[in-house]
């Protein structure tokens, strides 16, 4: 099995689709001969040529709806958008022409678009190239919503977004590019909509997403030294949620802790609270805790943006909150 | 203008009712005085009807218990614009409805210092919020018990009073952890929690009428109680009976009950120290005898009563008899069939039972069980002779009835059955 890190992941799906498939390409800003700001396409311009790796002006609504334009000619296009910071620019194409032309002719029209951006903090890049804005999309009915945590996972969901008849807004986490796992050499597609048990445990369940999903096995492994058994799950499809992956776990364990690096307020972990309130109402043991970041803008000084985010310690303190314990021991 | 439903107060003492069916769908039309909605209450189940003409625009509360005063449903004209928020009354309207209905006793006046708290929490957020916060952290929670949904259910499904349970979670909730533990431990769990039903078994969840009858049965077993008994020779009341059967008429046959609840109420009168409730901190002695009747109906036991049975003659009585009897067969009784009560008499000589003991029927001070007339030898005047006798057995609240007073009432009792005449 070979090893690959999570940014050679995404590009094994694009580069097997790409070989798979004439209609599938790439779209973006610097993808080209730069290879993407954080390197995803690199060499994939000299395998599938200007044609099919293809740089766009920096205009994110123009490739957005560019995209979605060839998509709807029966195209499979992935446009890269560099930053979800600038998911806002693009807003209108996703959200009013790509969730929506499917449903408003009736079906006699398809957008099998995939969107793939990053974000995220950790790395200090400031208030506008660091956000998490995940919910926003989760909230308009059209899309579905992709947030992969592992090399497997995004290799194996970017193909499977690619394939899908509507659109994906795919997001992927800038601080996990690096993470390196062994992948099955053959491309396992993993489907939409089926959430992942991380790790298997008995007294609370940690739902998280992105960057969250590694800070909350870290912070399971802390809990396992104080007795404490914590599974972890991952969703990893936003829209649609695998509710009944979600329910079942709480139902085992009674405790529920959400946790995402995205701020608390508002958040996908809201809305995973009301669907285990509702689900698992007369399981619950203890209110749900929620992990997230705090309420502002981030901070460029990287002490303070440490600060803001959620970390392992975070979800470990909001499982012991669970527990009914004050505070962890250490 | 639409008209909110609310849940009315049916009788003194009644906080609560459960809603069975409407028996109107939203949109309906209903007019003032139709049957809107079946209730149960703890005494009755009744049909309650519409205090407004005009469209059922939206029922609120589909079923379920509801407390009194809340909005059930609203009816008004077709097309007009329901607020959706009609469960809570709020503002001026609960003024009302509290001012309405203020009544004595703690429940009332809790509930309307927990609305103005949150009048007050509405109107100055901040403060006010941090002090109800605080109060409701101290247990100033209108006795609400802080409990997980899980240990809620576990506690439900075992029979565990929750009440009973000590909470070690945050801010003393109860969680799983505490009713496991009670339950394994065992001992301050008032309800055994029932072994798993087997092949066969029947479940019968508890009605609200069942739920009254444990209720006040199990808080009548709490009364310091002794009984009385006596034979009656019922030779001349059998006569009487008689006479009064073939003088009956168009009217209801009297039975040998009505003769009782009528020579009853005559020594009631007279023994008002019996005629009595108790109160706790008082005796209230009645000037009526409101007598009740323990009837059997298909899913349990209510006592109806009939007002006034000292100035009713036998026939009335008979006639009052044979209506409430017969409605509460049919589970048409009204809360006021069964208010007022004084003293009660449960008679089981109709099954042949010849002597019983009848258990309270709290806040009466007394309850008379009749058994069974039957031919007995006794002894009249050195002579062995059969005769018919009926043993009346007086179970008395020591509290508010003595032994004395007791023997006093129901040897009258026995006088007036043997010589009618003696109650003129």
């Amino acid at each position: 099995m070979p090893e690959l890190s999570y940014r050679e992941a995404v590009r094994d799906a694009l580069s097997r689709a790409m070989r798979q498939d004439d209609d599938v390409f790439v779209m973006g800003e610097d993808i080209a001969e730069m290879g993407g700001s954080m390197g995803v396409t690199q060499g994939m311009l000299d395998e599938f040529g200007p044609e099919r790796v293809r740089n766009t002006p920096i205009s994110e609504m123009a490739l957005a709806g560019a995209a979605i334009g060839a998509a709807m000619q029966g195209m499979r296009p992935v446009a890269e958008i560099m930053y979800e910071d600038f998911l806002t620019l693009a807003t209108e194409q996703i959200v009013n022409q790509a969730a929506k032309h499917r449903y408003m002719s009736g079906g006699q029209l398809t957008v099998p678009v995939t969107f793939r951006t990053q974000g995220g903090s950790g790395w200090s890049p400031g208030a506008q190239h660091a956000q998490q804005l995940e919910a926003w999309f989760v909230h308009i009915p059209g899309l579905k919503v992709v947030f992969a945590s592992t090399p497997t996972d995004v290799r194996g969901l970017l193909w499977s977004s690619i394939y899908d008849d509507n659109p994906v807004v795919f997001f992927e986490h800038r601080t996990l590019y690096g993470l390196k796992e062994e992948v099955p050499d053959e491309l396992e597609p993993i489907p939409l909509g089926k959430a992942r048990v991380h790790r298997e445990g008995e007294d609370v369940t940690v739902i998280a997403t992105g960057r969250l999903v590694h800070e909350a096995i870290a912070a399971a492994g802390e809990a396992e030294h104080e007795g404490v058994s914590v599974e972890v799950v991952d969703p990893r499809t936003l829209q649609p949620l695998d509710e009944d992956a979600l329910i079942s776990s709480v139902k085992k364990t009674n405790r529920c802790v959400v946790a995402h690096e995205a701020v608390t307020r508002m958040g996908f972990g809201a809305e995973v609270a009301a669907v285990i309130q509702y689900g698992a109402f007369d399981w619950l043991d203890a209110p749900i805790e929620r992990v997230g970041a705090k309420f502002t803008p981030l901070p460029f000084a990287p002490v303070m943006e440490e600060w803001c985010v959620p970390h392992a310690d975070d979800v470990l303190e909001a499982i012991y909150r669970t527990l009914g314990r004050a505070e962890s021991s250490n | 203008m639409a008209t909110e439903i609310k849940l009315p107060r049916l009788g003194q003492g009644m906080e609560s009712g459960t809603i069975v069916k409407w028996l109107k769908s939203e949109g309906d039309k209903v007019e003032k005085g139709e049957p809107l909605y079946e209730l149960d209450t703890d005494k009755v189940t009744q049909e309650v009807e519409a205090d407004a003409s005009g469209v059922l625009l939206k029922i609120a509360i589909t079923e379920g218990e509801v407390e009194v005063g809340k909005t059930i449903a609203v009816i008004g004209e077709q097309g007009e614009e329901v607020a959706t928020d009609v469960q809570e009354p709020s503002g001026e309207a609960a003024r009302e409805v509290s001012d309405d209905e203020q009544e004595e006793g703690t429940p009332a006046r809790a509930r309307e210092q927990e609305r103005e708290r949150g009048r007050r929490a509405s109107a100055e957020p901040s403060e006010q919020a941090a002090a109800m916060r605080a109060s409701a952290e101290n247990g100033g929670g209108g006795g609400r018990i802080k409990a997980s949904p899980l240990a809620r259910r576990i506690a439900r499904e075992r029979g565990i009073d929750l009440s009973a349970v000590a909470g070690t979670g945050p801010e003393g909730r109860v969680v799983a952890e505490d009713v496991e533990r009670t339950a394994a431990s065992g001992a301050p769990a008032p309800i055994a929690a029932p072994p798993a039903p087997t092949e066969g078994v029947e479940v019968e969840q508890l009605s609200s009428m069942r739920k009254t009858i444990a209720r006040r049965l199990t808080e009548a077993w709490q009364a310091p109680v002794f009984q009385l008994g006596v034979t009656v020779d019922m030779g001349r009341a059998l006569e009487l009976r008689q006479r009064l059967v073939e003088m009956h008429g168009n009217g209801v046959k009297p039975t040998i009950s009505d003769l009782v609840t009528k020579v009853c109420a005559t020594a009631l009168l007279r023994h008002r120290a019996v005629n009595a409730l108790y109160r706790g901190d008082a005796v209230e002695l009645y000037p009526t005898a409101n007598i009740g009747i323990a009837v059997a109906v298909p899913n349990g036991l209510v006592v109806p009563v009939i007002q006034g049975c000292e100035r009713k003659s036998i026939a009335e009585i008979a006639a009052a008899r044979a209506s409430v009897v017969e409605r509460a067969r049919a589970g048409k009784l009204q809360q006021a069939d069964l208010e007022g009560g004084t003293f009660t008499i449960s008679n089981l000589g109709m099954f042949g039972i010849e002597r019983f003991i009848a258990v309270l029927n709290p806040p009466q001070a007394a309850i008379l069980a009749v058994g069974s007339t039957e031919e007995k030898p006794v002894v009249v005047e050195g002579e062995v002779v059969v005769r018919p006798r009926m043993e009346l057995t007086l179970t008395c609240d020591h509290r508010a009835v003595d032994g004395a007073t007791g023997a006093e009432f129901l040897g009258d009792v026995k006088a007036f059955l043997e010589e009618p005449g003696l109650a003129l």
